[in-house]
Order: C-alpha cells, then sequence, then structure tokens
C-alpha cells in the first residue's frame, strides 16, 4: 500500500517555550486508511495536525504529503487535504452556501459566480446532493448565525469535501455535537470514504469514535506512546477489565496506555 | 438515492473542472472570490455602508467647510478643489485601510485558516482582501463628492474620470501601507486603534487639507515616507494639469510620484504579506 502522509522524527517548540511540544515522532499513514491519533489534551495533537496542513512551521523533521514535502511545498500539500478544524471556521456573516462556494472557488474547483443561480450546473447539484446527504438541505440559505453547532459541523464537512482531497485531517470534528448528530456526521464520513477511497485522519476525544479505524497512534507528552491497529492494542492490556463478559475496549487499553507512560514519566 | 454513482459522479466532474483551470486563472479566480466576499460583507452591512456615507461629511464639511471658511484666504490656488482631492484621497486610504482590519477580525474567529489552508498564492489572498475593502472605500468617494456638490465644490467630467481610474491604485498602495501596520498585529482592539491612528496622522503629514510645499525637518520627513503624499500628488497633478495652479499645488514631477507609489506599493505589499502570512504559521 503507498504512504500518503509521512512524518520523520517531527520537532516542534513554541517561541519562548522550554520543552518541545513535538518531540521527536515519527508514524505513517497509507492510502485510504483511518487513522486515528489519540491523546490526553495538550499532548501535542493539534500542534502535529497544524503542521501537517501547512498552518504551523515545523522545528524540525521532515513531514510528506501525497510526495510532497509540507513546508518547501505546501500549495502542492494544500491541493491534496482537506481540513475540519477544532475550532468552527465558517464565516458567520455569511449563508451556509456562500461559505460553500467560497472554498470551492478559492480552491480553483468552480469560477465564481455571484449567486449560487449562476454557479454552474455541476456545482449547484453536488451542493443539493451533499446538503441533502447530510441533512441541511432547508438550512443551504441560511446565515451561519441561526444554524446549530451540529448544523456547523456538518457544514463544514461538506465544505471540506468539495474539493475531492486524498486526505482528510478531522481535528475533534465531533466536540459538542449531540448523538444523533455525531452519528449522522460519522455516516457520511465513512460513506465519503468507501466512494472515493479519502485518507481520514482523525483526533478525538471520543475513543469509541476510533474503535473502527485500520490505525491508532497514542500521543502523549509530545511523544508517541504505541502506534498499531485497535486489536494490537487492546491485546496489550495488562489488566483484566471486569465484568469477564464485556471484551476491553479502546478506551481501556487507550487509558491503560496512558496510565502507563505517565508512571514512565513520573 | 444511488450513492456510488452520484458521489463518484460529483468527484468526476470536479476533477474535470480543476483540469479546466490553470494555476494563473486559478489565482485570478481565488482573488476574485475574496474581493466577492468583501463586497458582499459590505452590502449584508447597511450599518457599514451609512457610516461611510456620514464620513464625508464629518470629514469634508465639517473640517474642510471649516479650514475653507477660516484660513484658506490668500493661498493662491481654489482651496476647496485642493481640499476635495485631499478627501477624496484620504477617504480611499481611510476605508481601505479599515476594511483591511476585518483580516484581524478574520483571524479571531478563525477564518484566516480556511484562506490559508487553500492553495493560493497569500498574495492572492491578501490583493483579494485589499480590493474587496476598496468597495467600501469607493462608496465614500461618491459621498464625498456628494458632499462637495453640496459645498459647491465640483469637478468637470474629465477630472471625475481620472480620479475614478486612478482610485484602485489608490487603494492597492493604502491596502498596502494598511498591510504593513496589520502585518503582525493579533488583537483587533489594538487593530483598531493602529487603523485609526496612522490614516489619520497621515491625512496632516501627506497634505490632504493642508499644504505641505514649507514643511520642514522631522515633518518633512514622515510626509516623504507616507505613500498618500505621492497618490495626492499624482491626482493633483492630473486634476490640474494645464491649469495656472498646478504649480502652486503640485509638489513632483507625475513621473516621480507613479515611480514613488509602485515603488512604495510593491515594498509595503511584500514585507506587509510576509509580516502577516509569518504570524499565522511561526508561533
Amino acid at each position: 500500500m503507498n504512504k500518503i502522509l509521512e512524518v520523520n522524527n517531527l520537532v516542534k517548540r513554541y517561541d519562548k517555550a522550554r520543552y518541545n511540544a513535538v518531540d521527536d515522532i515519527s508514524f505513517s499513514v497509507d492510502e485510504g486508511e483511518f487513522f486515528a491519533f489519540l491523546g490526553p489534551n495538550g499532548a501535542g495533537k493539534t500542534t502535529t495536525i497544524s503542521i501537517l496542513t501547512t498552518t504551523l512551521t515545523k522545528t524540525g523533521g521532515e513531514v510528506l504529503i501525497a510526495g510532497y514535502d509540507a513546508q518547501r511545498q505546501a500549495k502542492e500539500v494544500r491541493e491534496n487535504i482537506g481540513i475540519i478544524f477544532q475550532k468552527p471556521s465558517l464565516d458567520p456573516q455569511l449563508t451556509a452556501e456562500e461559505n460553500i462556494r467560497f472554498h470551492a472557488c478559492l480552491y480553483g474547483v468552480y469560477g465564481y459566480r455571484p449567486t449560487f443561480g449562476l454557479m454552474p450546473r455541476a456545482y449547484r447539484d453536488r451542493v443539493r446532493e451533499l446538503a441533502e446527504i447530510v441533512g441541511i438541505s432547508d438550512a443551504m440559505f441560511k446565515p451561519i448565525k441561526k444554524l446549530s453547532g451540529g448544523m456547523q459541523r456538518k457544514l463544514e464537512i461538506i465544505r471540506s469535501l468539495i474539493h475531492t482531497p486524498k486526505i482528510l485531517f478531522l481535528d475533534e470534528p465531533t466536540t459538542g455535537l449531540d448523538a444523533v448528530s455525531r452519528r449522522g456526521l460519522w455516516e457520511y464520513i465513512n460513506r465519503s470514504r468507501r466512494e472515493n477511497g479519502t485518507t481520514v485522519f482523525l483526533t478525538t476525544h471520543y475513543i469509541d469514535e476510533a474503535e473502527n479505524v485500520d490505525k491508532v497512534c497514542i500521543i502523549n507528552h509530545g511523544k508517541i506512546a504505541a502506534c498499531c491497529s485497535p486489536g494490537e492494542l487492546k491485546r496489550t492490556l495488562e489488566y483484566d477489565p471486569t465484568p469477564r463478559v464485556c471484551l476491553p475496549t479502546l478506551e481501556d487499553a487507550y487509558i491503560a496506555y496512558l496510565t502507563k507512560t505517565e508512571r514512565r514519566s513520573a | 438515492m444511488d450513492m456510488t454513482v452520484t458521489a463518484r459522479g460529483g468527484a468526476t466532474a470536479v476533477s474535470a473542472e480543476k483540469k479546466r483551470m490553470s494555476r494563473a486563472a486559478r489565482e485570478l479566480n481565488a482573488t476574485v472570490t475574496i474581493v466577492a466576499r468583501g463586497v458582499l460583507l459590505t452590502l449584508k452591512s447597511p450599518a457599514t455602508l451609512i457610516m461611510s456615507l456620514i464620513m464625508p461629511i464629518v470629514m469634508m464639511y465639517m473640517i474642510g467647510g471649516n479650514l475653507s471658511q477660516n484660513m484658506a484666504g490668500g493661498l493662491g490656488f481654489d482651496y476647496g478643489r485642493f481640499m476635495l482631492i485631499g478627501m477624496l484621497v484620504n477617504m480611499l486610504f481611510m476605508m481601505t485601510c479599515q476594511g483591511l482590519s476585518g483580516l484581524v477580525e478574520d483571524r479571531e474567529t478563525d477564518f484566516t485558516q480556511e484562506m490559508f489552508v487553500a492553495p493560493v498564492s497569500r498574495y492572492s489572498i491578501v490583493v483579494g482582501t485589499i480590493l474587496g475593502s476598496a468597495f467600501l472605500a469607493i462608496v465614500s468617494c461618491f459621498g464625498t463628492l456628494a458632499v462637495g456638490l453640496f459645498m459647491g465644490i465640483r469637478l468637470g467630467a474629465g477630472q471625475l474620470l481620472a480620479v475614478l481610474a486612478l482610485s484602485p491604485l489608490m487603494c492597492l498602495a493604502a491596502g498596502a501601507f494598511g498591510m504593513l501596520l496589520l502585518g503582525s498585529i493579533r488583537n483587533r482592539r489594538a487593530a483598531n486603534i493602529a487603523i485609526m491612528l496612522v490614516p489619520m496622522a497621515q491625512m496632516f503629514l501627506s497634505g490632504a487639507i493642508i499644504p505641505i510645499a514649507d514643511s520642514s525637518g522631522l515633518l518633512l520627513v514622515l510626509s516623504r515616507l507616507m505613500p498618500m503624499t505621492y497618490c495626492l500628488d499624482l491626482v493633483r497633478a492630473v486634476v490640474c494639469a494645464g491649469t495656472p495652479e498646478y504649480d502652486a499645488v503640485v509638489l513632483f514631477n507625475p513621473a516621480v510620484t507613479s515611480a514613488a507609489i509602485l515603488g512604495l506599493t510593491a515594498l509595503f505589499l511584500a514585507v506587509g504579506t510576509w509580516l502577516f502570512a509569518r504570524s499565522e504559521t511561526h508561533k
């Protein structure tokens, strides 16, 4: 399988900081893989994802995405990625459709036209189709300010996929969403993975969302604590989760690993 | 709905569109898109539009009118026209710079992230934002002309067209200057103060409403560093060409002025964009 993302000895130290936020980490993601990057608050997840998406410079190491160097060939990297940031990055003054149109035209997918009706038919059909799939057809022409948090997140998903990226970065995409919205959002992301073979790079605090990923990496204190499949991670559990009728979950293995690395660093 | 067919069909359509657009066309399309966003945001904010029309009343009628009535005697040229051109260029500068402070607002709402992860040049983003802000500046220029008419100050049709033809260059020069100011400011409150204070100082230093032919010392040095000094001088040279008052109101040769505007705009745009992009990615 081709590697779509390679991180080698990545280091990031913020200005005036005494310690590295990301400390010499290496991992890779295969094309089409569903990859989870987990860790507690302040572990270095968002710093890493910011470097991978070219919005933050690194201190050292190498990052290759779709064969391009994330620092020297940032524009080529950006052509191949889609991102859902931890904090929503929609323009609250524009409508949902205007936000999508702005994104699609900024990425050169379509030539800009001043109204939805004047945009090419392919754009209009795709927006209608995506809006229907994620269930926000009625809200497409409403200002962002009038949409719920769940609807805004769904809109960001549509926006991030409209230029059909090879790799989709999701930085805690479901934070603050209700259970129904979370499920709907994951159904759409999984559909998109199946249909387009999109590689998904996920960071989340909801460990159950990473239960079905192909590979999981755990980062703690800026270092990689574990990097393997969820099944392998669960098999390394040192304790026996009780009651016995329950199988160990990824969350059990995740907490066990974090506890182990905390003990080591102490 | 047949997801397989529709999603694949959509992706194919997208790829085909992508292939049709060359790199230069994509940069131009991105700039046009950002300009359109600026215009759209202005049109969606009636309060901003009203303020841009009230500004000329304060600047042109109250400040300019008072100076004209009390201090303009014996200057040897038509002060009304001198002031009208000064206020037109000043409006382009002030309003374009003010519109640029939206970039700092975008930083606070994290919208700059959305723009900065797009595969387009930072210059396309900055030039688009400047020209988007210029829309509001041009609206206030029409307000200034209306106030001028009310005060009995007029420009000929040819002179008016010349001013309008030069206005995109003035806005670009103003935007480049604004980018230099805002390049490394992350706080909206600090940005708002800078964006009010510096263009205000520039209005007095560059001769928008007060002649600066006899300035000396530090005031002379500061006036020569301000891009608006050259913009004003170029517009006055074009409007007053062939009139007896040309020598009294124009400071430099238009060729020198044009070179200074282009040089300062290119320099400020490059440094301002670099500072802005750097402050986004270097932390």
